[in-house]
């Protein structure tokens, strides 16, 4: 799992680059985004690429938007496949992420808060 | 394989819309040779009798298929409402005959087949029987999908595809052994995969307790492990080949992509391990009777089950409807006992967790979708859980039907103010150092209606079972009396005498049951009387050569027939039977008086391998059909004949073969029994308690034309209520009673063992005598020689057996599913 990142203003989006995110690439994953999460406030992961989590793997994100929230920041998804969704919402995740259906309206979003 | 003597003759009853009108027995010999060279991959001359089994039954296949989808479009056509029958048990036995029948191709695939030099009865007996099932509940969902069919009724059977169903018995020196049933060792060729409908299941983890962004309370299931469930179909046919349902059972996989992640870490034994964990969870059907709290395997069984099947049927709903306001106009469940229960929490779970519904109409609707049907009286078959591992192994479900029972607590306490006891009874979690989930009470207030399986059945869950939840909501109940499919269970397993029904009467019996009411004015014929016992005669005589095969006993086709076959359990009382054998046998011995007639004992069924007792009653039947049949005292007079592995295909030999019907169990304790049906169904006599459906079965057939005898359900409430039943009297009493007692306790069936039933002897007389045999035996030694007496006039008993015959048609389970169907499911036949 790589993470690859573009800057849209203030916005940060990180491409999550591969099809799974499970119990063998959450630690690598965990490793990759931390050094963004660190220096950015405002992340978008676009899921687009991305066909299967486990639970894992959702811990992971919950992690991230901790992290974030704790410093006055936030984490939106967009993209996200439908076996994905079904996952989210299979944990009630999908009630604690501000989820979007586009990178762009991910965008929008943080520019009207 | 070259043509023998076939057994079964062919049913010249021709099916509603016939496919043989359409079908040419060049194009189905076309066919199964194509399936032999492309789906087997085999020239002719090498095949093997499983092969032609399977290509015979590929070519079936093919046609079910078409009819298959043929019916789903027609049901789509529609929006037709569909009934989604929820089971851990489908006892289906074999398909091939029975597809055939049904599809009205019987006789056209034994002519092609003929033609080709191929025995249709002989390539029958290559297919293992499908025993995902333990006895009657499981054989009562197979009766059920047959009839949905049959009535073109949008109803779909869910289980588990197990690996290994019940297991094989055998009988090493009179010893029941288990063998494992690996019924797909060869694969089946009915079943269709459907790898592209595998979905996901989450199970295990821990509950996040979080605020959502709304600064609402969000619980989150974290830390889940995944199954994946692999639905196979099953064709079901109709009669008449119009509608073709299915049967949609779940294997348990791991995903070769998430094994692959751990194998290419490079630990390819934890890979291994995960794979081989996950598909355990359908390897194997859990015999009956053994006790299941605190198995874990089991309750993830369940809940995979419920879990595989709640999702598709909302994948399936949620494709022609935005929302959910149509579910429970567009879905029924039926919970075939406790074992799905969880269902309930499943389908709250996913309403309102990945839905986002309110609770009151993810609750409003889960209570319109479910009913429940009660199986049994017998307090240790309604599950409870440990709440420590339900939690564990199902931690939202747990926080949910928390909830449920707080709000069901709630409500209950404007009902009964004050009345805390009756509260701690309704609940659904118990109270205590050991709290447990009792599923019962979970499936009782999640469903809008609550069955029972006969009338008896039904009064006893009310008054006695769940007294408080009849109560509290009386319009909840209902009964709905079981029922079996004369499709197989005459049409098929007694084609000689369906033969004779439809040349007497016409064949509308197959489709109505009642129509065999029209058979009353032949009892007295005494042409129809004498064809009836040369038929009956005819199913003696297979049957022997079965006995003959299987257990080296030769039975004389002259004698009664008297059989019991079903589970073996102390409450059915095998016991009892051989208390009636063991006196008969003492007779001749002592009091040197043989029996009015010639007799043959023949019993079959599985004791659960963790049930002492019942394993137990096996080896005393062997043991005392040994010392008896090698006695030349009784000059043969007596057989008694313990066949191994009674399954499906076993009952349909046994049963058209019965002159007497043994449904003996202690009244109160049968929740209806199917078995009855079947054997009156096929003109054998009942012997009986006053228990379960065997009361319909009297009220029906009339007190004269069946033998009735033993105390009543209300008789042993009353007793065991008072503490007033003393075996011991009964035993000082009745000398005859005494002597069959010594005899068990003395060594005269176990030389080679000494005492080995002598506990037989303490339970009865000196432990309190559990299910009223001593209570009983001397009615039923009276009544068993009025049997004997009756049976020396043939006319007579066929005049009784002929009447039995006419008046079973309630016992059809097309009545039972129209009953269910009108009252419960709210389905329409579509056709």
């Amino acid at each position: 799992m790589e993470v690859m990142c573009d800057h849209i203003g203030d916005v940060t989006v990180v491409v999550l680059e591969g099809a799974q995110l499970d119990a063998s690439s959450t630690g690598e994953f965990k490793r990759d985004i931390m050094p963004v999460l660190e220096k950015q406030a405002q992340v978008i992961f676009d899921l687009s690429q991305l066909g299967f989590i486990d639970s894992s793997g959702l811990g992971a994100f919950l992690s991230c938007l901790r992290h974030l929230q704790a410093r006055g920041g936030d984490l939106k998804l967009c993209n996200m496949s439908k076996p994905v969704r079904a996952l989210f919402e299979l944990v009630r995740m999908h009630r604690i992420f501000h989820i979007f259906e586009t990178q762009e309206e991910a965008v929008r979003a943080f520019r009207q808060q | 394989m070259h043509s023998g003597n076939s057994e079964k003759t062919s049913r010249e009853i021709p099916a509603k819309n016939d496919i043989s009108q359409t079908l040419s027995i060049a194009a189905f010999q076309d066919s199964v040779r194509r399936q032999v060279r492309y789906a087997l991959g085999k020239e002719w001359r090498n095949l093997s009798g499983y092969d032609l089994f399977t290509a015979v039954a590929l070519a079936v296949r093919e046609l079910l298929v078409d009819r298959m989808l043929e019916t789903e479009a027609r049901y789509q056509q529609v929006n037709a409402k569909r009934l989604y029958y929820l089971s851990i048990e489908f006892l289906m036995g074999r398909s091939l005959g029975n597809n055939l029948d049904n599809l009205g191709l019987f006789d056209l695939c034994k002519q092609a087949l003929h033609e080709m030099g191929v025995n249709l009865a002989d390539l029958e007996e290559h297919e293992r029987d499908a025993a995902l099932g333990n006895g009657g509940l499981g054989r009562l969902a197979a009766c059920f999908l047959d009839s949905l069919a049959t009535l073109g009724m949008p109803g779909y059977g869910y289980g588990i595809h197990y690996e290994y169903g019940l297991f094989k018995q055998e009988i090493r020196n009179g010893y029941q052994a288990e063998k494992p049933d690996n019924w797909l060792v060869y694969g089946t060729p009915w079943e269709i995969e459907r790898a592209d409908e595998a979905c996901l299941i989450p199970v295990y983890g821990r509950i996040e307790h979080t605020l959502d962004r709304g600064g609402q309370y969000n619980p989150m299931w974290m830390d889940w492990k995944i199954l994946v469930g692999v639905p196979h179909d099953l064709p079901i046919v109709g009669y008449g080949g119009r509608t073709v349902n299915y049967l949609r059972l779940y294997s348990a996989r791991s995903s070769a992509d998430f094994d692959m992640q751990i194998f290419n870490t490079g630990d390819y034994i934890k890979a291994v391990e995960q794979k081989i964990a996950s598909e355990t969870i359908t390897k194997v059907l859990y015999p009956s009777d053994t006790v299941m709290a605190g198995q874990e395997l089991r309750l993830v069984q369940e809940y995979f089950l419920v879990a595989c099947a709640v999702r598709d049927i909302i994948k399936r709903y949620t494709q022609t409807h935005a929302t959910f306001e149509a579910f429970s106009s567009q879905v029924a469940m039926q919970l075939n006992d406790t074992h799905p229960a969880v269902a309930v929490a499943e389908l709250m779970r996913v309403l309102l967790d990945e839905n986002d519904l309110p609770w009151e109409q993810a609750w409003k609707i889960t209570q319109e979708t479910f009913g429940y049907t009660n199986h049994t009286l017998l307090p240790e078959a309604l599950e409870k859980w440990p709440v420590s591992l339900f939690e564990y192994v199902l931690p939202r479900h747990l926080q949910i039907i928390r909830e449920i029972n707080h709000r069901f607590l709630a409500h209950t306490a404007t009902a009964w103010p004050d009345d805390d006891e009756r509260l701690r009874r309704v609940s659904i979690v118990t109270e205590g150092a050991h709290p447990q989930v009792r599923m019962g009470h979970l499936a009782i207030i999640g469903s809008h209606s609550v069955n029972g399986v006969s009338a008896l059945h039904t009064e006893l869950v009310q008054s006695t079972l769940i007294p408080d939840f009849f109560h509290l909501w009386p319009e909840r109940f209902n009964n709905k009396t079981n029922g079996i499919t004369q499709r197989r269970w005459l049409r098929q397993a007694n084609p000689s005498l369906a033969r004779l029904l439809s040349q007497t009467i016409g064949d509308e019996w197959i489709t109505n049951l009642d129509a065999l009411k029209a058979l009353e004015p032949f009892a007295q014929d005494r042409d129809s009387q004498q064809e009836f016992l040369r038929i009956k005669y005819a199913n003696k005589e297979r049957l022997a050569a079965v006995i003959k095969e299987l257990t080296r006993v030769t039975v004389d086709p002259e004698s009664l027939f008297d059989v019991q076959v079903k589970r073996i359990h102390e409450y059915k009382r095998q016991l009892l039977n051989v208390l009636h054998i063991i006196h008969e046998y003492l007779c001749v011995t002592e009091d040197h008086r043989e029996p009015l007639v010639a007799r043959t004992y023949i019993f079959a069924g599985k004791a659960a391998p963790g049930y002492w007792a019942a394993k137990q009653l096996v080896k005393l039947i062997n043991n005392v059909g040994r010392v008896i049949n090698a006695d030349p005292r009784v000059r043969g007079r007596i057989k008694v004949v313990f066949i191994p592995d009674y399954r499906v295909s076993l009952a349909e030999r046994i049963i058209p073969a019965a002159d007497l019907s043994e449904q003996i169990s202690t009244a109160g304790k049968e929740a209806s029994g199917t078995g009855n049906m079947k054997f009156a169904l096929n003109g054998a006599l009942t012997i009986g308690t006053l228990d379960g459906a065997n009361i319909e079965i009297m009220e029906e057939v009339g007190e004269e034309n069946i033998f009735i005898f033993g105390l009543r359900a209300q008789d042993i409430q009353q007793m065991r209520s008072q503490g007033s039943y003393q075996p011991r009297e009964y035993y000082a009493r009745h000398p005859a009673l005494k002597r069959v007692m010594d005899a068990l306790s003395s060594d005269l069936f176990c030389r080679e063992e000494p005492e080995l039933f002598k506990w037989i002897y303490h339970a009865l007389v000196e432990q309190g005598d559990e299910y009223f045999h001593l209570a009983d035996l001397s009615s039923y030694l009276d009544v068993q020689e009025r049997v004997g007496a009756e049976f020396t006039n043939p006319i007579g008993w066929a005049r009784k057996a002929i009447l039995n015959v006419a008046r079973i048609g309630k016992f059809s389970s097309d009545r039972t599913v129209q009953e269910y169907a009108k009252d419960i499911w709210r389905i329409e036949s579509i056709l």
